[in-house]
């Protein structure tokens, strides 16, 4: 029996390298992330131990499932394109497989590039119109504990002597306006802190569970002018936004304490779409609960005595007015290197002695003030400013790094909800906020810092463009994409994808036939015509006889043809018989086949 | 009849179905072709189905859509392995003869009007070939087996499948080709039956003309060996390429033997001991005639003697 003979290992090793380099970057800790290194490790192991073709075509699958796997981790531009490089690898090993010939690298990429050309139409139809499924349960993965953020469960600016600034990023954002919302508003809430107990604010313990359950739904209108958010891995399930635009999907949704809430905490760097719209979010309403109003007794006294010296007045704005009012009057002053606070009654020092301090020190002196007075009040952190990147290619982005990380306070006001308060803005030297400390901190910094800043810009502005297009595409972008198409008609959804997947398959197949020559050449079909006109001068090839042979005989039958016959079996024999010929030739000749075929039609 | 050769693997289970096609010429389409996935395909399968449920569960674009390319990569492969089997035509050619219980070749002639690419092809009880990349035009391929009697046998059911270009679906025929190929005797040694030449007037006349004809006139060539001496080398068919050719002169002295069937021995086994002794005889280049009970053929030298005796121990009665 003869030995099929495999092809050599080398483009399955080397489609092999560039997955196991794509696996950079997946957390172990996470089942998806376990799975697919376990994945990507079999199929190195099922290389080395395969020594028949059934081997090799498991070990190419594996390879293009790892690949899939790993993009459900790492969606971002670079890890996507090296999926694809190691896609087209796997595919080339399978194709050198099949082919049962030894192909040269040019042919073999050719070959995969072709097969991949003609099913992509066909993937991406079903990609956009296939309806999606929300995702059954929870959703892949476990909880881990790996990544870190510039934020805290906890805010006890009292303990912090010196507020250090991580350059760290923290998240992108683009508008389709292409235009950043005014300074003033560029707050990015991300965790919400209602509980105090004298000195520290934390968040409800219980909040990265409970509340999702509770969460609100995602809206009906899914158009409109909207944002891309790519943020960096956090322990967190509460990711930044601006507290009025609306997801678009359930994941992530926000929480009735105002917190945009993932499924999960985003151990990788996620991406989400929210739509911008002008009505108050359901959360700004919710009701202030006892625990908005509570302070310890017996800490802080002069705080104390100061709010409720505000709680007489009618108004809670009024309430607020006057806070604002007492803080500009004292002459608190921002800064960054306040020294810390004592552990008991370190809000009475701050207001009343210190007077020097960070977000953090102003957020939450004045919130305890606001409850004293007997308005609910939370603190907030997030995220404040950001700088507008605008790269040379790619999609313009609002950069935000962990040195903006913020803290402002939200009090409840009857009648208009949740409101947004930045004691901060009271202080002296305030007008140093974090972004503007960053674009201080930028231009201190070194050429090669400046420049490495710049390329990494350039390369996010790609990565954003990526993200708005490729990621951005969700089960709402393809609502919307299916009512533009079908409006009402979305019972013809099945019909409008059997039809494209028809089309796509059509086309593709046409390429494939065509770049594979299992299509007659251009030759063939010349010698076609000649036979097809012959023939309505009742003129046909006999068994065995050539081109030549028959040009004879009809030149006998009809001899004004003479020449005209000669003509095309000169052609036809110096196209079949002859050496290649330059373009010009070509063109020479296929000129010269025309006229005289022409001639022969004529008669 | 054909017998299985051990060393042929067992074939995949579609392959055993469909209806096998007759007649001289086949020529594959719609009406002869199957198609099924292949084990590998449904791997395949599974592997996208589990992307989907990875894209479904992470509500990430990449799995999904690289669920969708190999779900399109396999309706995609379902074309493309049929047409790379639709339209060709497979013709069988005149086969030579051979030996039984030795290895066999069944010519096939196969016309294709555009490439294809790693096509299959066996005999059923056969071993298969290496996987054929054919161009356009003709090709002539040679199916081996065994066949273990004598005769003109059928060769049985060519099978012919590809799983070209990605392994996801094997696509196959049947076809029994109705042309024979001879069989001759197998090759064993063992006693023969030798029968004097009877004296024929015309026989007579002619080996008298042969006889003048003496050592000065050679009458075939064959290859030349070690012991054959340079004074019978063939100049002329050297000098015209042909290589080194040993002139065959006729055997004046003697009478050359004329072979018979052993007496006491089985019909077939004794034809397998003349089909050794005129190999092995011819090989020599030594005279020798063949007497069956169906006809006899008279004492020469040389390849058509041989193979004319060859051919009459294969149809012998």
């Amino acid at each position: 029996m003869p030995v099929m003979a495999l092809p050599s290992r080398t483009v399955p090793w080397l489609a092999q390298a560039v997955l196991a380099a794509g696996c950079v970057g997946l957390n172990p800790t996470w089942l998806l992330g376990g799975f697919t290194l376990a994945l990507v490790l079999v199929a190195a192991l099922k290389l080395i131990e395969a020594r028949d073709r059934a081997g090799r075509r498991l070990v190419a699958l594996l390879q293009l499932v790892g690949c899939g796997l790993i993009a459900a981790q790492l969606p971002d531009l670079l890890p996507s394109l090296v999926q694809l490089l190691a896609a087209v690898l796997a595919l080339a090993g399978l194709l050198q497989l099949e082919s049962g010939q030894s192909l040269t690298w040019r042919v073999l990429l050719r070959r995969s590039v072709q097969v991949l050309a003609a099913a992509l139409p066909m993937a991406l139809v079903l990609f956009l119109l296939v309806p999606r499924l929300g995702p059954f349960g929870m959703g892949l993965g476990g909880l881990g504990s790996s990544a870190s953020t510039g934020l805290s469960d906890s805010l006890d600016p009292g303990s912090i002597a010196t507020l250090a600034h991580n350059q760290a990023p923290a998240a992108r954002v683009a508008f389709s306006t292409n235009r950043p919302p005014p300074p003033e508003q560029r707050y990015w809430r991300v965790l919400v802190h209602p509980r105090f107990n004298g000195s520290r604010w934390d968040r409800d313990p219980q909040a990265e569970t409970r509340e999702a359950a509770a969460a609100l739904p995602p809206p009906r209108d899914r158009q409109g002018d909207d944002q891309i958010w790519l943020v960096e891995p956090s322990r967190f399930t509460a990711v930044p936004w601006d507290g009025a635009a609306r997801p678009t999907d359930a994941n992530p949704r926000p929480a009735p304490t105002g917190e945009l809430r993932l499924l999960r905490p985003a151990l990788e760097r996620r991406s989400y779409r929210l739509l911008e719209q002008a009505q108050p979010l359901d959360w700004q309403r919710q009701p202030p609960t006892r625990g908005d109003l509570s302070l310890p007794p017996r800490q802080n006294p002069r705080l104390l005595e100061l709010g409720r010296s505000w709680a007489t007045l009618p108004d809670p704005a009024a309430r607020v007015e006057a806070a604002q009012a007492w803080f500009l009057a004292a002459g608190f002053r921002y800064d960054t290197r306040p020294g810390t606070l004592p552990q008991r009654d370190g809000l009475d020092a701050f207001l009343f002695e210190q007077q020097v301090g960070f977000c953090g020190h102003y957020a939450s002196a004045f919130s305890a003030l606001m409850r004293a007075a007997g308005v609910p009040s939370r603190v907030v952190s997030g995220y404040l400013g950001g700088t507008w990147v605008d790269p040379l290619g790619g999609a313009s982005y609002l950069e935000l790094r962990q040195s903006d990380a913020h803290a402002w306070s939200e009090v409840w006001l009857p009648g208009t909800g949740w409101q947004r308060v930045d004691p901060t803005s009271w202080a002296r030297g305030a007008k140093a906020t974090p972004s503007t400390r960053t674009a201080q901190q930028e231009a201190a910094a070194g050429a090669l810092a400046r420049g490495w800043r710049w390329l990494q810009r350039q390369w996010w502005g790609l990565d954003m463009a990526w993200s708005r297009w490729w990621l951005g595409f969700d089960r709402s972008s393809q609502d919307a994409l299916l009512n533009w198409l079908l409006g009402a008609h979305r019972w013809a959804v099945g019909w409008l994808a059997l039809a494209g997947v028809a089309t796509a398959l059509g086309a593709g197949l046409l390429l494939m036939l065509r770049t594979q020559g299992q299509t007659r050449d251009q030759r063939s079909r010349d010698v076609a015509a000649l036979l097809h006109v012959l023939h309505h001068l009742k003129l046909d090839p006999e068994p065995g006889e050539t081109l030549d042979s028959l040009a004879a005989r009809a030149a006998q039958a009809y001899p004004t043809l003479a020449a005209a016959l000669a003509e095309l079996t000169a052609c036809h024999a110096a196209w079949r018989y002859g050496p290649a010929l330059s373009p010009e030739a070509e063109r020479r000749f296929r000129r010269r086949w025309q006229l005289a075929l022409e001639q022969v039609k004529r008669l | 009849m054909p017998s299985a050769d051990p060393g042929a693997p067992r074939q995949p289970w579609p392959l055993r179905l469909g209806r096998t096609q007759q007649g001289d010429t086949l020529r594959l389409g719609l009406r002869n072709l199957y198609i099924l996935p292949t084990g590998f395909g449904w791997s395949w399968l599974a592997g996208a189905v589990l992307l989907q449920v990875v894209g479904i569960q992470t509500q990430r674009n990449g799995p999904l859509l690289l669920s969708f390319l190999l779900l399109a990569l396999m309706l995609l492969a379902l074309h493309l392995t049929h047409f790379n089997l639709h339209g060709l035509e497979m013709r069988c050619e005149e086969a030579r003869t051979g030996f039984a219980d030795e290895p066999l070749l069944y010519p096939l002639l196969l016309r294709s009007r555009c490439p294809r690419e790693a096509i299959r092809l066996q005999l059923e009880q056969g071993a298969p070939i290496e996987p054929q990349s054919l161009g356009a035009g003709c090709c002539l391929l040679g199916l081996p087996w065994r066949c273990n009697h004598r005769g003109q046998q059928q060769p049985g059911v060519v099978l012919i499948h590809t799983t070209a270009p990605l392994g996801l679906f094997v696509c196959w025929s049947r076809w029994r080709p109705p042309t024979p190929q001879v069989v001759i005797p197998a090759r064993r040694s063992g006693p023969i039956g030798l029968v004097p030449p009877e004296p024929h007037p015309v026989a007579q006349g002619q080996q008298a003309l042969e006889r003048r004809d003496g050592s000065e006139h050679w009458h075939d060539l064959r290859p030349q060996r070690p012991q054959d001496s340079q004074t019978r080398l063939a100049w002329k068919a050297l000098a015209q390429g042909r290589g080194r050719l040993s002139k065959v002169f006729r055997d004046t002295d003697g009478s050359p033997p004329l072979l018979a069937p052993a007496a006491g021995v089985p019909h077939e086994q004794a034809l397998e001991h003349l089909s050794e002794a005129v190999w092995r005889l011819s090989e020599r280049g030594e005279p020798f005639g063949l007497q069956l009970p169906g006809g006899s053929i008279a004492p020469a030298q040389g390849r058509e003697h041989r193979d004319r005796c060859l051919l009459a121990l294969a149809l012998a009665p």
